[in-house]
């Protein structure tokens, strides 16, 4: 059994007591010492003087050691400072669990509140983390510009092939400049046959963008030459899931769209930013007659600058060798702009802003939820004033009283941590599960940076919605107090309260107008008119493998015969081919060039060229304005033909017919002059949020290519028609693989889903947003009627009605709504900013959404008071006015 | 008696550690008083310095082993106490027991007859 003595505390107590200090004490005890030995001496017989000489030289070096128990007992004041710190923390815990555990439903409100608060943000943070703040994976990537053409101040994606040799042949400042393309090949022998992306980069890519490869190697120039053997890289994903991460791959021949490729390497995974993760690289190998192509923008180009080499400088150089290539081909429509963006800036700058409003968003959320939570710890402060007053007659120092409550909010927070971690990786597994299209999202992760977040929100969030509490409960006056019998009397701290409160519906306010805003715009950007019936569309691609269909008029019968199977599935009622269908992507990037044009003016013109079937116009549902669509007869061997979307043929021709008229691919020397034979209905082929493209079509007839994609046009649902299009393509060839098949609008909904996520998730986040601020008005209006009940019972029993003590309650619930939405209209004003790039088709002050917004808070403050006013009309005069 | 040779030889901190453990066995008592103790029981024999007794006494106190409280002596004179806790009647304990097993040790040796093999 420990006995009193044991426990640290009574030491402490006792050296309060005494209010000595150590160094006191010892001197002290030595005097004493010292003092009886002579005591001892003179009661022999000796002198006084002599009994001291012999007393200090019995007892060695007095100075000596008093500086030695000196330090002994400083390290021991040390220790058992921190003793009874860890005791006092313990000792709080204690109490502070003990607390909480005695109120249950606060308990757990304020918890899952915090949960979902902490874990809401620690998800957001993990995909800003991943997205914008983890270093990209390359070797140098402070020193990759993503490098274009600009068009005026446009700054344009992508560049041809002819500028890109020269770039990269006769750059100074540039190490190396590396350059992608797009495009797609199927995978057979290896199970099933699969479409995987094919990225056709040059071997100098690697070396630019480097990340060590997983195995193997990445090609040479050597062998990124036409005519060289073929190699390919794999991705990561791929690898393991077609290879089963075999380490024997490399040196194996795998087969691509029917080719032998002899497998190098597999790059490292870091490589895929975004899905699709299947994919491979092969050399660009570009071919002698693309180099002198200067008008068809396709490449993809990163340059990687040379150590110490300032970018203003290599971007100088760069203009220079362009503005000589402009001179060259005056017709190239472009000339001699550069345009450079740091490669961190141009994969992440498109989502800085989603992401950080997003953030903020739910920082506000936590902010509403801590305010929500103060509260209660204000009301709960109030209801245990007595206690703490009694606490401080027992001679609690504030600091204690202070420390006490933050203790328990502290521990109300880690709850709250704790559960957040765990909502937060629900909530990451649907952010990764959900179609939006952001680099790096699907590695987000609750990796060692979003812990620390965490944990620092964790604080942060104990501190804001705990300290103000702490403090006012450790200025209760105690006398007041303790005569009130536990009842507050004061006004002051419901003024605090309320001013919480309004600052809650205040930011429910702006998050809502957000919400409200995005809605708006999407709701715009759907009743953009596309240009064509999206419904009941089917798209897939197809690619027939050149090994077995090398000769063109093979090719064109076997797709001729699959148009025709799938025409013949009933309730099909039209079936069109392009290569690349509107909204899923562009199409060959041209020069629109108007016979007689000098280049420079209206007559040149970029549009998107695409090879068409003669039915694709029919089943897109677009109209023929002039002229005839492409027949069987505007083959290869026929006459040139192109057809115009109408705002081609209004930039090139203005008001002139351009039926008959000849255009061409930029000037050129030789130009290849087309014939306009018709004139169809403009599209927004680039989605509902870009601007109209101009639109040029040549017959798929006269450039025979094997990937094709496929628009079909049926009456029925499409879980019925896809299976048929599978039995119909498999009549005809069993061996193809079909690709990406996919409804129109489900193609649309695709290209807006990052649009429509930011949009739910503001829209959750508003809402969540007014439900606590509707929780912290009811909170506040129902303890201003329990404060009051006793004025409300004389009032009733001096004859005010019961409608009349219910407008009362409510009016008070009124004048905090009224004031919000004044501060919140404002500050929304000044928000809405921030949102003007998320906006489409409205003002980011539309009117529309602060009227709307204002009315449902103002309506929802005003109802969360309903029931405490109801409440306040049940008091019962005599028991309030006996004062319970 | 004569005095030993030990007057000039320090004490080994645990020795003096085990004796002030002792004294205090009989209850609380001053540095000036274990002192006295010390050398009234051991005839004189052991002669300390007797100021190298407080950081011994101070040492303990750190390990928890014997604690301090001001008190009036006889006298009347405000002195430093101590006294032994449960965790120095657990080194007692411990302590005497080696220092009985060392001493036992150390005098089968010296009774010892044969010489080394």
């Amino acid at each position: 059994m420990k006995t009193d003595d044991e426990r640290v505390p009574a030491w402490r107590r006792y050296l309060r007591f005494w209010k000595s200090s150590p160094a006191d004490d010892v001197r002290d005890e030595l005097e004493f010492h010292i003092q009886a030995t002579i005591d001892e001496l003179v009661a022999d017989g000796l002198s006084p003087a002599a009994a001291r000489a012999r007393a200090q030289e019995n007892f060695g070096d007095v100075k000596r050691i008093a500086a030695t128990l000196d330090t002994l007992s400083r390290q021991r004041e040390r220790t058992m400072a921190r003793a009874e710190w860890w005791d006092t923390i313990k000792q709080d815990v204690v109490f502070g669990l003990r607390q909480l555990r005695r109120s249950p439903a606060f308990t757990i409100v304020a918890v899952s509140t915090l949960a979902l608060g902490i874990g809401a943000n620690s998800a957001i943070f993990s995909v800003v983390y991943s997205v914008l703040l983890r270093p990209l994976p390359f070797a140098n990537a402070d020193r990759i510009l993503a490098l274009g053409q600009r068009d005026g101040s446009n700054a344009v994606c992508c560049l041809p092939f002819g500028n890109y040799a020269a770039w990269r042949d006769r750059t100074a400042g540039f190490a190396e400049i590396g350059a992608t393309w797009g495009g797609s090949s199927v995978l057979t022998g290896t199970g099933d046959p699969l479409t995987v992306g094919m990225v056709p980069a040059s071997a100098s890519y690697f070396r630019a963008m480097f990340i060590p490869p997983t195995l193997g190697r990445y090609y040479t120039d050597a062998e990124d030459r036409v005519g060289a053997p073929r190699v390919v890289v794999l991705s990561y994903a791929l690898w393991q899931n077609r290879f089963n991460g075999d380490r024997g791959v490399v040196g194996r021949s795998i087969t691509l769209s029917g080719n032998p490729y002899q497998v190098v390497g597999v790059a490292s995974p870091d490589y895929i930013l975004a899905p699709p993760a299947e994919r491979v690289w092969v050399p660009l190998a570009i071919p002698a007659q693309r180099l002198s192509d200067f008008s068809d923008h396709e490449l993809r180009v990163y340059g990687l600058l040379k150590p110490g080499v300032a970018s203003a400088a290599a971007l100088r150089q760069l203009a220079s060798i362009e503005a000589e290539i402009a001179r060259q081909n005056p017709h190239s429509g472009y000339d001699g702009g550069v345009s450079a963006v740091s490669i961190v800036e141009s994969i992440t700058g498109p989502h800085r802003e989603t992401l950080y409003i997003l953030l903020g968003a739910v920082v506000l959320v936590l902010l509403i939820a801590c305010g929500n939570i103060a509260n209660l710890l204000l009301a709960r402060a109030s209801a245990r004033s007595a206690e703490i007053a009694v606490r401080g007659a027992l001679g609690a120092t504030r600091g204690r009283i202070v420390s006490q409550m933050l203790v328990e909010s502290l521990l109300l927070a880690l709850a709250g941590g704790v559960f957040g971690v765990g909502v937060a990786a629900l909530v990451m597994r649907f952010l990764r599960a959900s179609p939006v299209q952001m680099p790096r999202l699907q590695s987000a992760s609750l990796n060692g940076s979003v812990l620390v977040f965490t944990v620092l929100v964790t604080l942060v969030c104990a501190l804001l919605f705990g300290l103000v509490p702490a403090l006012r409960a450790a200025r209760t006056d105690l006398q007041q107090t303790l005569r009130d019998g536990g009842r507050d009397g004061r006004g002051g701290r419901d003024g605090l309260r309320k001013a919480l409160v309004v600052s809650e519906l205040v930011i429910a306010q702006v998050l809502l107008i957000g919400a409200g805003l995005l809605i708006r715009s999407s709701f715009a950007v759907r009743s953009v008119p596309i240009g064509f019936d999206t419904h009941n569309l089917v798209a897939f691609g197809l690619e027939l493998p050149h090994s077995r269909y090398p000769e063109a008029a093979r090719l064109s019968a076997t797709f001729q015969s699959i148009d025709a199977a799938l025409a013949a599935i009933p309730g099909v009622r039209g079936v069109g081919r392009t290569q690349v269908a509107p909204i899923q992507g562009f199409g060959y990037d041209w020069t629109a060039f108007r016979e007689g044009s000098n280049g420079h003016d209206a007559g040149a013109t970029g549009a998107n060229m695409r090879f068409v079937t003669p039915t694709y116009f029919s089943t897109l549902g677009l109209s023929l304005l002039r002229g005839r669509a492409f027949s069987a007869a505007d083959d290869a061997q026929g006459a040139k033909t192109a057809i115009v979307s109408r705002g081609l043929a209004k930039t090139l021709f203005g008001d002139v017919d351009p039926l008959g008229r000849r255009i061409s691919n930029g000037g050129g020397e030789r130009p290849v002059w087309m014939e306009i034979v018709g004139v169809v209905s403009d599209m927004r082929a680039s989605g509902q949020k870009r601007d109209i493209p101009n639109e040029l079509y040549m017959p798929a007839s006269s450039v025979p290519n094997g990937a094709q994609t496929f628009l079909v046009r049926s009456n029925v649902p499409t879980s019925q028609l896809v299976p048929a299009i599978r039995r119909a393509v498999k009549a005809v060839d069993p061996q193809l693989a079909m690709a990406g098949v996919t409804t129109m609008d489900a193609a649309i909904d695709k290209q807006l889903a990052t649009d429509t996520f930011s949009r739910w998730l503001l829209t959750a986040l508003g809402f969540t947003g007014l439900l606590l601020a509707a929780i912290g008005v009811y909170g506040v209006i129902a303890y201003g009627v329990s404060q009051r009940s006793h004025e409300f019972g004389v009032r009733m029993a001096l004859g005010a009605s019961a409608n009349g003590v219910q407008w009362l309650v409510v009016r008070g619930a009124l004048a905090l709504a009224a004031v919000s939405v004044v501060c919140g209209v404002g500050i929304s004003l000044l928000a809405a900013k921030l949102l003007t790039s998320m906006v489409f088709g409205i003002s980011a002050r539309d009117p529309l959404t602060f009227v709307v917004v204002t009315g449902v808070l103002a309506i929802v403050a005003v109802g969360a008071s309903y029931l405490p006013a109801r409440r306040a009309t049940r008091i019962d005069p005599l028991e309030a006015l006996r004062g319970t | 008696m004569p005095r030993t040779a030990l007057q000039n030889i320090d004490l080994l901190q645990g020795t003096l550690d085990l004796i002030v453990l002792k004294t205090l066995s009989w209850g609380p008592m001053h540095g000036f008083g274990i002192a006295r103790w010390m050398q009234r029981t051991t005839d004189d024999a052991l002669q300390v310095e007797e100021g190298s007794l407080y950081p011994a006494l101070y040492r303990m106190e750190n390990r928890g082993w014997i604690k301090a409280q001001w008190k009036l002596t006889e006298n009347g004179r405000r002195a430093k106490y101590y006294k032994l806790t449960a965790a120095g009647r657990r080194q007692l304990v411990a302590e005497s027991e080696s220092w009985a097993a060392l001493t036992s040790a150390i005098g089968k040796i010296m009774m010892a007859t044969r010489e080394p093999a």
